[in-house]
């Protein structure tokens, strides 16, 4: 049932993409999402494409595992190819009753598409090689600077290894109390929305009990290993760059400096 | 005085429930643990056992009287930090008190929030996860492991911050018999290694290693003394809901079949050979 | 009402690396007014196992009889069968969730539908089973009582259902000695009242040893033995191996028979054992054997052909 559902996308392995620096990483991510949206044509894709499938190579995770990510989007994807298709004006190219496809239309219907396909795959290739805790750490050490405006940076970092670590306990949880209910002859399965709802409540009820409990418990073991807030506190896992990060900026650069050329000299325009 | 680790004074807890009276859980308590020394704290669920456990972690302060432990005093606020180092604790739930999805990560925690180095806390994950059979499990989540795996993850986890005590709050009373077993043979290990033990159980089997045995009922200390002498007054425990050992049981039904087995017998091997004996007694 | 189990196998979803519990080809039949233990080692399969009797797990393969009804066939009503087959999960406490205890008991039979009249009646029938007070306690939250009693009021929750088979898993876990004794004459009160099935799955060989009229065993997620209790802990090395214990009683008198002392061989509670060792000690007083005969016959280890 519930236990079925797995959570967190990291695929393990010992790559270099694994090993790089999760705030480089972060960072790296979140740059290339922004090169994405400065690329105006195909050949500003194919760079774009070339770099991510050498990048994904080196990671060693399957490309279908990574495709698999695309799957629960798959609609948002379709809906947005179609929607720019019929919806472009220009040289059309097939018309029937008020349906009209354009050349223009199937140009930036493939064009958007493909930039939310860049988008995810990127993207995810950053939860796919980083393991959560250390996303927890990375972003928790990307926003430290922030701490002086008031950014509660070591806060968020531990509700987020929290969440991580109890997420699995309750679904287990959720799973006991829905039998437990199914074996009293509770329904969750039929009904209008009212009832349905209504038939969650003794699903809810122990659960959100069972979740204080659970809090209470955490936070008097956490006051007992010490715990007393970010203040004076040390990281087993400190962030060190090494060369290998070194190499993958100036590589990430390398790349901008492609996309930016490719910009400037709009390429596809001399092609055709 | 100076062989005097934790010492309880005149202790009273209430709580302040939302009934309209207040609810005495620990009433006029007086301790004094010996370093070194392996207790063992019996009641009935509901006698105030656990009450005391967090009192001597400054989990919980004294309504009245004090708590001292390795002399700093609970309600000093600036030695808190000072007391939950010297005293760890393992808790009940196996699930609710492991903090990161990954077992390094978790034993971190602790040598984290008292500043130890980094380097420090890796070499000390490797010590505790070493001395609790743990090893070959740093990189797991917590959620794979079974409940006597877990508790094994928070003792360690407690070992990690180089304590003098440790408390067990019920350590075993969600494991099923091995995860009771393997828990246990670690809490005797470290007693061996010096370590100040106190068990907080319902498990009468898992007390009769212990220096001391001490009986609560109600908030107070109904009985209190080597396994033998506490055991040696069966009616009192009857009457206070709590079991006899086996070995116990064994002995007291056999005396009162008129076979003179001595008191104090606490080990079934013991036990076993003075039966045979009087085999050879009689044969005789 | 029989149940009859046949070739039950159940393969939790493959490349899940945390799920360990599967059951494999278990084939038995329980029948009407029996007492069922169950145990096995974490893991070994239980759980899952019980799980199918009423439904809340569907086999991969194999077929569940409960009555005539074969309840892994479409269109067979899970109400139905949760209406004969009540289960009592580990920790049932958790699942409480009304304003009043009486309102939590009556959920399950709501659900089946019975008259609001008939329900009042079950309420109270199913509180005086597990010894709560109607008059006390009908109206209170349950979450301001006890563990103990709050487990006893989940427990009161499936009775009021009048299941024809009653199953609890581990109904003792985390209670103090008194609170596990209290449930299990609870338990044994309620087989004598209503005169129908129990199995209880349960890690304490003292308590199936001395309570189940019959022994699962499972291992591995098969079912390796079902015989009766003498007979399971009679296989001192097949339990062991199992990473199952003996109840205290046998494994002490199993000791002394190794040691020369006759006892007997069935011994499975404190009060066998101690009446055992003293008509054993009395015995060998009047035999007035040599010291040597005993020693030789302790050395020889076999207490088959001592004379008491």
């Amino acid at each position: 049932m519930l236990r079925d559902i797995t959570l967190g996308q990291y695929y393990p392995g010992y790559s270099v993409v694994h090993k790089l620096d999760t705030r480089i990483k972060i960072i790296l991510t979140f740059l290339y999402m922004i090169s994405i949206f400065l690329v105006g044509d195909f050949i500003g894709y194919a760079i774009i494409f070339v770099c991510l499938a050498a990048v994904i190579t080196i990671s060693k995770v399957p490309a279908r595992f990574i495709l698999r990510g695309l799957k629960p989007v798959f609609i948002i994807i379709a809906f947005t190819f179609i929607l720019n298709m019929l919806m472009t004006n220009g040289k059309v190219l097939f018309e029937w009753h008020f349906i009209r496809i354009t050349v223009e239309g199937i140009y930036n219907a493939l064009f958007m598409a493909c930039r939310i396909i860049f988008l995810i795959v990127g993207s995810s290739l950053l939860t796919f090689t980083t393991k959560p805790v250390k996303m927890t750490d990375g972003i928790e050490s990307l926003l430290k600077p922030l701490v002086r405006f008031k950014v509660p940076a070591h806060e968020l970092a531990m509700m987020m290894t929290i969440a991580l670590r109890f997420i699995p306990t309750l679904l287990e949880e959720t799973d006991k109390i829905m039998k437990a209910q199914m074996a009293r002859g509770a329904d969750f399965e039929s009904g209008n929305l009212i009832k349905r709802a209504k038939n969650l409540i003794p699903l809810f009820i122990p659960l959100i009990v069972g979740a204080f409990r659970m809090a209470g418990d955490l936070a008097m073991a956490m006051e007992a290993r010490c715990y007393r807030g970010g203040e004076g506190r040390t990281k087993l896992h400190s962030f060190k760059i090494r060369r290998r990060d070194i190499m993958a900026i100036i590589l990430f650069l390398v790349y901008v400096a492609a996309i930016w050329l490719e910009r400037i000299f709009h390429l596809q325009s001399l092609l055709f | 005085m100076n062989n005097t680790i934790i010492n309880i004074e005149n202790l009273t807890f209430e709580y302040n429930g939302h009934d309209v009276e207040s609810v005495k859980a620990l009433n006029k308590i007086s301790l004094e643990i010996k370093k070194g020394s392996k207790t063992s704290i019996i009641g009935r669920n509901g006698s105030g056992k656990s009450t005391l456990a967090k009192a001597i972690n400054a989990l919980v302060l004294p309504t009245e009287g004090r708590v001292l432990v390795a002399g700093f005093d609970t309600r000093d606020e600036d030695r808190i930090w000072d007391i939950r180092k010297t005293a760890g604790m393992v808790f009940q739930n196996p699930d609710n008190q492991l903090v990161s999805a990954v077992v390094e990560d978790d034993l971190a925690f602790g040598p984290e929030n008292i500043g130890v180095p980094p380097e420090q806390i890796r070499v000390r994950i490797r010590e505790s996860l070493e001395s609790v059979d743990m090893m070959e499990h740093i990189k797991m989540a917590p959620h794979m492991l079974s409940g006597g795996q877990k508790q094994r993850i928070a003792i360690a986890g407690v070992l990690a911050m180089h304590p003098d005590i440790i408390i067990f709050d019920e350590p075993t009373a969600m494991l099923d018999p091995e995860g009771r077993h393997e828990v246990m043979e670690i809490a005797a290990k470290l007693h061996k290694e010096g370590i100040t033990i106190l068990n907080i159980t319902h498990f009468m089997e898992e007390t009769l290693d212990s220096d001391r045995v001490i009986i609560l009922d109600r908030g107070r200390i109904a009985l209190d003394g080597t396994p033998a002498e506490v055991f040696s007054e069966s009616e009192k425990l009857a009457s206070l809901g709590l079991k006899l050992p086996f070995v116990i049981e064994l002995a007291n039904g056999l005396r009162a079949k008129g076979f003179d087995i001595p008191q104090g017998i606490l080990d079934e091997t013991a036990l076993m050979e003075e039966i045979c004996s009087l085999g050879g007694r009689h044969a005789g | 009402m029989q149940v009859r189990v046949e070739n039950l196998t159940h393969t939790y979803n493959a490349g899940l690396a945390y799920e360990t519990d599967a059951v494999k080809n278990v084939s038995f039949t329980v029948d009407d007014g029996e007492f069922i233990g169950i145990i096995g080692h974490t893991g070994s399969g239980k759980s899952t196992l019980i799980q199918h009797l009423n439904g809340i797990l569907k086999p991969t393969s194999g077929k569940i009889f409960v009555g005539d009804t074969d309840i892994t066939k479409k269109g067979v009503s899970a109400i139905e069968v949760r209406k004969r087959i009540g289960m009592v999960f580990q920790y049932p406490e958790y699942q409480l969730f009304e304003e009043t205890v009486a309102k939590d008991i009556a959920f399950g039979p709501k659900n089946q539908g019975v008259g609001d009249e008939e329900i009042s009646v079950r309420v109270r029938e199913a509180m005086a089973l597990v010894n709560i007070d109607f008059n006390e306690y009908s109206q209170r939250s349950p979450f301001e009582l006890s563990g103990g009693q709050r487990r006893r009021i989940a427990i009161a929750g499936v009775l009021a259902m009048k299941p024809e088979m009653l199953i609890l898993d581990e109904p003792t876990a985390g209670l103090d000695p008194k609170a596990h004794d209290d449930i299990l004459d609870m338990i044994t009160s309620i087989r004598t009242n209503t005169g129908g099935t129990v199995v209880l799955v349960s890690h304490n060989m003292d308590d199936v040893a001395n309570l189940c009229e019959r022994i699962f065993v499972m291992s591995n997620g098969e079912l390796v033995m079902d015989e009766t209790p003498a007979v399971v802990f009679a296989d001192e090395v097949k339990m062991k191996e199992l990473g199952l214990g003996l109840p205290p009683a046998r494994e002490f008198a199993n000791e002394l028979a190794r040691r020369g002392l006759s006892v007997k061989q069935d011994i499975l509670s404190i009060e066998d054992l101690i009446a055992s060792i003293a008509a054993g000690l009395d015995c060998h007083a009047s035999l007035a054997m040599t010291a040597t005969d005993l020693s030789l016959r302790a050395k020889r280890g076999n207490p088959e052909d001592t004379p008491c």
